[in-house]
């Protein structure tokens, strides 16, 4: 989140150049009236269902509501309720598991394909399609292959593991192999955006580098890890931070097609479980709080990026 | 001599990446196509012996042509309505002299950091609340209403057009919707071209929105009436009949990739530094 947290900077005020520029002319009353009347629907739309729904839900977290009797205010009470809950302590140790296994791989995979697939070679950019086409299957089609690769009996992976006679266990009902298998089938489906933003980072580290490299004797896989890898770095810290948020709160619709969080609640996760509360148990409060604690600790993530930005800057200096 | 050999190494290493990634959507493709027996057998072929037809009027049978056009509903909604909310908006906010550009960039921008399973619940209360459980209407305008993306992308497209030609349509006595109309839309075309790709292919992989707010029969999309063929073991829809279901949810995307993949690729990466 590097450039996201500039971002709404920069474009703001790129916004109020463009609105001087075009003003050298002084803004008159049809001005008003139109620029007001262009963004009323937009305005109406966002604030209904995006900043109304935002702070509904933190209001929510203090109340206590299943949907249809009056809500009643209970205060803090969900907040304790939340640290006392073994489920929500599982969902949260899921969550985790879900990052830490999901992150680096995903991270670091997708940054040696990039590399990869950032050739100059005839053809490649064909090929290229095949490492973004994951990116285009949604949840539901990406369970239904891998529910069927994952069968434990006929799937794919089982009849290759036999291949090498390893008897492969059945793998989405299995406490110890659903979740990896869950982190498998994400990070396959996460690679491509990650593949996409690298290229995107590499093409902005300069030849000259590798060419004075390359004159210094430097091999291939040293000037890999000692050129390109510092150079990408902005890039790293971006997806990082995006994949980890993609981990905890986008984790939750393929474990609910696969797993619906089982088996014993070992692919559950804080997102699954806000909402199962939510819908299943229908405690719109409780689960408002689950919600609102996930927002915190992804902010939590976001700050702990930027402390280790800070400390990156600070020793390289 | 030795680049050449690098270089046939690095084709090498890129199909077999190429190979791998695409894996799981060939065996979609070749599974959906053999028999329950077929699938099953080892080592895999590519190509069933006979391709059996049969899995996809079964699979149709789930997924029925109400299903589909349910989720062309849904998709193109949210597009559309999208455009016509967001174009003008952006083209106020790159072009028009207003007092409050800069309130309204920024309340648009902070939201856009909130992953949106967070506020899944509270959206959820809104359009229950507002009686639009079961419709259309509850199905597209919370989605479309969420339009940062839609503002942000065409608002920067337009403040890069020139000025001058907007001041002399003005000057001309243009209005501004008319200058929008005219002059704005007509040139943004790659803007469009990302716009409608990212959307229309966002919108149709939706799952969890439709499944929370219309699960009903008249107004399920087809992500929801796919997903129950995820059953693996204990499913009684046989594996090959849900992957020649997964190959027909994937035909609308596909085309829409492989046309638009150049101006998809640029949103992608743009949502990504947003």
């Amino acid at each position: 989140m590097t450039t996201s947290s500039t971002t709404p900077r920069a474009a703001v005020s790129r916004g109020s150049r463009a609105g001087r520029s075009s003003g050298r002319r002084r803004t008159t009353r049809v001005d008003t009236v139109t620029a007001t009347a262009f963004l009323t629907p937009a305005m109406i739309g966002f604030i209904l269902f995006v900043i109304i729904p935002a702070l509904g839900g933190l209001a929510l977290s203090f109340f206590e509501w299943d949907l249809f009797s009056p809500p009643r205010f209970v205060g803090l009470d969900n907040v304790v309720r939340l640290f006392t809950d073994p489920d929500m302590w599982q969902a949260l140790g899921v969550t985790g598991l879900f990052v830490v296994m999901g992150v680096i791989p995903t991270v670091v995979i997708g940054f040696l394909l990039a590399v990869l697939i950032n050739a100059r070679l005839p053809g490649v950019s064909v090929l290229r399609v095949f490492y973004f086409a994951p990116m285009i299957a949604s949840a539901a089609v990406a369970s239904v292959i891998w529910a069927a690769l994952y069968d434990p009996r006929y799937g794919l992976v089982n009849q290759v593991l036999s291949w090498f006679g390893v008897d492969g266990p059945a793998w989405l009902s299995d406490t110890t192999w659903a979740r990896p298998a869950l982190v498998i089938m994400m990070i396959w489906g996460a690679l491509p955006i990650v593949i996409i933003l690298y290229l995107g980072g590499l093409q902005r580290v300069s030849d000259d580098i590798y060419a004075a490299a390359s004159l210094d004797g430097a091999g291939a896989w040293r000037q890999l890890w000692s050129m390109t890898w510092p150079n990408v770095w902005p890039t790293t810290l971006l997806v990082t931070v995006l994949q980890a948020v993609g981990f905890v709160s986008g984790s939750f619709e393929v474990s609910l097609i696969m797993t619906n969080g089982g088996p014993l609640g070992t692919t559950q996760s804080l997102a699954l479980y806000a909402y199962k509360v939510a819908f299943s148990d229908r405690d719109i409060g409780y689960a408002s709080a689950l919600s609102l604690f996930q927002l915190v600790l992804m902010g939590a993530i976001v700050v702990l990026v930027r402390a280790l930005i800070r400390i990156r800057k600070a020793s390289s200096r | 001599m030795r680049s050449t050999l690098r270089n046939v190494v690095r084709y090498l290493a890129i199909l077999v990446g190429a190979f791998v990634l695409a894996l799981p959507l060939l065996f979609m493709v070749s599974g959906s196509l053999k028999s329950a027996t077929e699938i099953n057998t080892f080592p895999p072929r590519l190509l069933p012996a006979t391709p059996i037809w049969q899995n996809f009027a079964d699979a149709w049978t789930y997924l029925t042509a109400g299903v589909i056009a349910n989720s062309f509903v849904f998709a193109l909604g949210i597009v559309g309505l999208q455009l016509i909310i967001s174009l003008p908006a952006a083209f106020a906010l790159a072009k028009i002299p207003f007092k409050w550009t800069a309130a309204v960039m920024a309340s648009l921008i902070v939201p856009m950091f909130i992953p949106g399973n967070l506020t899944l619940i509270p959206l959820f209360i809104v359009t229950f609340q507002l009686g639009w459980l079961n419709s259309f209407a509850g199905l597209i305008i919370p989605m479309a209403a969420q339009c940062a993306f839609a503002v942000l992308l065409f608002r920067q497209f337009f403040a890069s057009l020139p000025g001058g030609l907007i001041e002399a349509a003005r000057i001309d006595g243009a209005s501004w919707g008319r200058v929008l109309w005219s002059i704005g839309i007509p040139l943004s075309r790659p803007a469009l071209a990302t716009f409608c790709s990212v959307s229309f292919l966002t919108a149709w992989n939706m799952y969890i929105w439709p499944q929370v707010v219309a699960p009903d029969p008249e107004h399920r999309v087809l992500n929801v009436a796919l997903a129950p063929l995820a059953g693996g073991e204990n499913s009684l829809i046989p594996p090959s009949v849900g992957l020649a279901g997964a190959v027909i949810a994937m035909v609308p995307v596909l085309i829409v990739f492989i046309v638009f993949q150049k101006w998809y690729i640029k949103g992608v990466a743009g949502t990504g530094l947003e």
